[in-house]
């Protein structure tokens, strides 16, 4: 994608729809809102409305919300051809990745079809595997044989082996988020994008905060060797490369890797008493350091791909909300659900 | 004929346990389709057969994996038509789970299998790579005392990282053998009490080891000849696998047969879907049927449900239009047309169905651009010859083959040799201008009937101003005629006719004050958009009707390209004057015959089409036992 009028076509859309994203305010209005008020606003309604559980009410309102998030991504991906639609399209690709953990945890724990399916996001059909299919397995092996002989291999080897060797399952889990970042580091390394700093800097400040958050969990939670932590890691960040992660693997205790972090981050993350705190203000950073991008980067495909990010983690966050409601959470309960949402640029939350 | 069969909108309402049997009853006739949408009574809330189509699924699942595993292909359906029972069903489904069992263990021993011969390949390569390493590598098997090695394999995009992870515990990784996908590794250190810190990163990173064998050093030809050994094992206990899959089949015919029986007969209640709905004892079905099938649906629901039903049925109602599925019903000469018709779009429920223009016009257009016996003559014995393989295309082939050689008649062109007989109409290259009038008449008809039936769809859809103002309706309609006769008045005459100028004038100003009240924006938006969109309907008549032009340029193309195959064949010998016409003319019938047919569809569907089609109909997928 070149020429102008494409150029111009994704700009004006990304600037109609930078009108959507739900600033802080927003989110406090929100949150004082009643059920009603929001059904109202978000056209939730029907939903609400509907004689159904809690549970399939909140399924609904989850499609729903991710269904007009899929729309938008359609709508920008109109003038998009080639490697930058490629680009556009690996972002929503994090969903199948979620859905490919779903499934296969699902068989691994012998959950029946209907409650893997429950639990599995509706994608558009070009970026979804075939769900079906893979649910009609009768068990895990089966369903990995399935799986290797299409385009996620590499996951579901990695996947036997750990079911072979029955190591622990959360290898999966970062194996699949490692695969999700690397592919779309890759995708930008091949695009011809005309503001590739604009998007490695979009990229790169994900990265950065899946890095320090891993690298915080894996040493302190899991208390992992520094030669696992960093070979779990992914060295390709924005500002935050691989000397420097060899470094950080190396260090034991909150306060130091703090310390030993570079700027921004030494500075963002002083103070921070856990782990749940730093992912709470890199996720404000992230949030901004977007937002910043969108408005700022002169290329369409850059705008369009931070405004998907953007808007994603506040469909997560008023989904959040409206979750909160269903089940009638406190404020208090409910501003710690939202907060651990915000910013969710990164993959794990918003599963 | 000339549209979709005017359908029914039909309710029986059964005795639960009637409705699989009206299900199969209705699949046998083929002609009901399922109507999906939610009832009106809120009585009949509850979707029958839930479990049944879960048995069906897992069922239909099983039947498909072990047809592939074990190369079955289920028999076209044949056989009694009889009720299915959800016991049976189960059954079935039963017996395809113990199948399956069996051959998801087959499944799996041969992906074992293939892993196995994958894994001795590559030690083989290694075996090839390391006879040529100055290294003992009996030492780097062995246990040190302060050495610790380890060689295996590790994904290739992961070799660099791994390199720098296991540097932090200070040991050496060197990748020696890289393909695309995997890398051979060496790894060395000094020995440490915690070896598990090696180990665990390297379980991460998914290494695998490699059993090298232990006479590599001393005695490479052994080694050699044991992993052939091991390779010839797995051959081995492959084509055991498979003799043993070949008579699992061969035993296993008979039940494979009567479970593909079964799900045959039990299909046609899943797909009734949300289209039956049942409340207590009694159910309810609907759905669409053309109106000329009601009596032999009647007629064999008295006949074959057991107990009483009641049939209701009714017209499609106006705001129903654009769910009502379309049937068209073609005879074997309309079949390869209505595929093409098909490829642009389903006709919409009582618009027209342009099957059969399009057949006549697209067969004379493809004539009047490719005229010649001899290269007709190919075509329709090619697609008799070929009728097998070309199905129910044949048709179509056969009508191209005579539709060019009555226009090569028309032409007196034969293979490409003007003068061997005298043209029956005209010689295109002899009056170039005439031909290129006549398919600018011929554009022209096609237009107007275009837009004629335009019109009649936006009656037919009970929208009169779409009819009048719209796109292409009467008012456009009359501007194109102002417009050709203002052309032809200032061609003919030398001046503009006063009567087509005012037509033109008069219903171009129509058609803007339509735009600029339709439109909902501010006045300045609105007169640009409406300025716009009047100036884009005068261009896309003019320019529509200039594409077909192209009816008289690929006729004269025609005789030009013979031409220059007879040019390049006078400057041969005699034996290369002959094989220059040959080829020649094999050249003209393979690419420009492509070309003439890719065309004339583009004609067809952009400047017709587009004009009075919207092919946004529903299709009609009618319950079936197939």
């Amino acid at each position: 994608m070149n020429s102008q009028r494409d150029q111009a076509y994704l700009k004006t859309r990304v600037g109609i729809y930078a009108s959507r994203l739900l600033s802080d305010e927003d989110i406090r209005i929100l949150k004082q809102m009643s059920l009603h008020q929001l059904g109202e606003r978000f056209d939730l309604l029907p939903i609400f409305e509907q004689e159904i559980e809690t549970r399939q009410k909140s399924g609904l309102v989850e499609h729903q919300l991710l269904q007009q998030l899929m729309n938008e991504l359609k709508v920008l991906l109109r003038p998009l051809s080639g490697r930058s639609r490629g680009l556009i399209l690996y972002w929503p690709r994090k969903y199948e990745l979620y859905n490919l953990k779903t499934l296969i945890q699902g068989k691994w724990n012998n959950l029946g079809i209907q409650e893997i399916r429950h639990n599995l996001y509706a994608l558009p059909e070009n970026i979804r595997l075939p769900h079906e299919a893979l649910l009609q397995a009768e068990n895990v092996q089966e369903m990995l044989r399935q799986l290797e002989r299409g385009p996620y291999s590499q996951i579901a080897s990695q996947a036997r082996n750990i079911y072979e060797e029955q190591h622990e399952n959360f290898s999966l889990g970062a194996a699949i988020d490692r695969l999700y970042y690397t592919g779309m580091l890759a995708q930008a390394n091949i695009t011809d994008c005309s503001d590739k700093r604009g998007l490695k800097k979009a990229i790169g400040s994900m990265v950065d905060r899946q890095n320090i958050l891993w690298l915080m969990r894996y040493r302190l939670v899991y208390q992992f060797a520094p030669s696992e932590v960093y070979y779990l890691l992914i060295p390709y960040g924005g500002q935050i490369q691989r000397d420097k992660l060899m470094e950080l693997a190396n260090v034991e205790g909150l306060d130091t890797i703090i310390e030993q972090l570079p700027e921004p981050f030494h500075s963002l993350l002083a103070g921070s008493v856990n782990i749940t705190d730093a992912r709470q203000r890199l996720d404000f950073w992230v949030s901004d350091e977007l937002r910043k991008l969108m408005l700022g980067s002169r290329d369409g495909v850059v705008a369009a791909l931070c405004y998907l990010i953007s808007r994603d983690t506040d469909i997560w966050r008023l989904y959040a909300i409206i979750q909160g409601k269903l089940l009638g959470m406190t404020n208090d309960l409910l501003d710690e659900a939202v907060s651990g949402i915000k910013g969710s640029a990164g993959s794990e939350e918003a599963a | 004929m000339f549209s979709p069969l005017p359908m029914k909108q039909i309710s029986i309402k059964v005795l639960n346990e009637d409705l699989p049997g009206a299900s199969v009853i209705l699949a046998g006739l083929s002609n009901f389709s399922p109507d999906n949408r939610p009832y009106a009574e809120n009585a009949l809330t509850e979707i029958p057969g839930q479990h049944f189509r879960e048995q069906y699924n897992q069922a239909k699942s099983r039947l498909d994996k072990i047809s592939a595993l074990v190369s079955y292909t289920p028999a076209p359906f044949d056989g009694e038509v009889t009720t299915i029972t959800e016991a049976e069903l189960e059954e079935a489904n039963q017996w395809l789970g113990e199948a399956w069992e069996t051959c998801s263990d087959f499944e799996e021993r041969q992906r074992r299998l293939t892993e196995e011969s994958r894994n001795i390949s590559q030690l083989e390569t290694s075996l090839a790579n390391f006879s040529n390493l100055d290294v003992d590598l009996g030492q780097l098997q062995q246990d040190q005392p302060f050495l610790e090695s380890s060689i295996g394999m590790v994904s290739s995009n992961r070799v660099e990282q791994l390199k720098d992870a296991i540097g932090l515990d200070g040991y050496l990784l060197f990748p020696f053998l890289r393909s695309e996908k995997e890398s051979h590794v060496l790894i060395i250190g000094a020995k440490r009490t915690e070896h598990s810190k090696l180990k665990s990163v390297l379980d991460t990173a998914g290494f695998r080891p490699l059993d090298i064998p232990p006479e590599l050093h001393t005695e490479p030809e052994t080694a050699k000849s044991r992993l052939a050994e091991r390779h010839a094992a797995v051959d081995e206990n492959s084509q055991q696998l498979n003799l043993e899959i070949v008579a699992w089949r061969a035993n296993a015919l008979e039940g494979l047969e009567q479970t593909a029986h079964t799900l045959h007969l039990a299909a046609p209640y899943v797909a009734l879907g949300e289209a039956a709905r049942r409340s207590g004892k009694l159910a309810r079905l609907q759905g669409w049927v053309p109106a000329e099938d009601m009596a032999q649906v009647e007629a064999a629901l008295q006949q074959k449900l057991p107990n009483a039903f009641v049939l209701e049925s009714r017209d499609p109602l106006p705001e129903e239009r654009a769910i009502v599925p379309s049937v068209m019903r073609h005879s074997r000469l309309f079949k390869p047309f209505s595929s093409l018709v098909m490829q642009y779009g389903v006709p919409r429920y009582g618009e027209v169905n342009p099957t059969h223009l399009f057949a006549l016009t697209y067969i004379l257009m493809f004539g009047m651009m490719f005229g010649d016996v001899g290269h007709g003559a190919v075509i329709l014995g090619a697609a008799l010859i070929w009728r097998r393989k070309l199905g129910s295309f044949t048709p179509f082939g056969v009508a191209a083959g005579i539709s060019s050689m009555v226009f090569g008649l028309l032409y007196g062109s034969i293979f490409g040799f003007e003068h061997l007989f005298h043209a029956w109409w005209i010689a295109p290259l002899s009056d170039p201008l005439y031909m290129l009038t006549v398919a600018l008449l011929w554009g022209i008809g096609f237009i107007v009937i275009s837009s004629l039936l335009n019109i009649i769809n936006h009656l037919v859809q009970g929208d009169r101003l779409g009819a009048l103002f719209g796109d292409n309706g009467l008012l456009s309609l009359l501007l194109y005629t102002g417009m050709l006769g203002t052309g032809y008045s200032l061609y003919a005459e030398g001046s503009v006719g006063g009567f087509w100028a005012t037509l033109a004038i008069l219903t171009l100003i129509g058609i803007f004050a339509h735009k600029l009240i339709e439109q909902e924006a501010s006045i300045g938006e609105r007169i640009l958009v409406a300025f716009i969109e009047t100036f884009e309907t005068i261009t896309g008549y003019a320019s529509n009707t200039l594409s077909f032009l192209r009816v008289a340029a690929f006729s004269l193309n025609h005789v030009a390209l013979a031409i220059a195959v007879f040019t390049l064949a006078g400057m041969m010998g005699d034996t290369g004057h002959w094989i220059t016409v040959v080829l020649g003319n094999v050249f003209i019938l393979v690419l420009e015959g492509l070309i003439v047919a890719i065309q004339v569809l583009r004609l067809e569907f952009y400047e017709g089409f587009s004009r009075f089609y919207a092919g946004d109909g529903k299709a009609f997928k009618p319950l079936t036992l197939s």
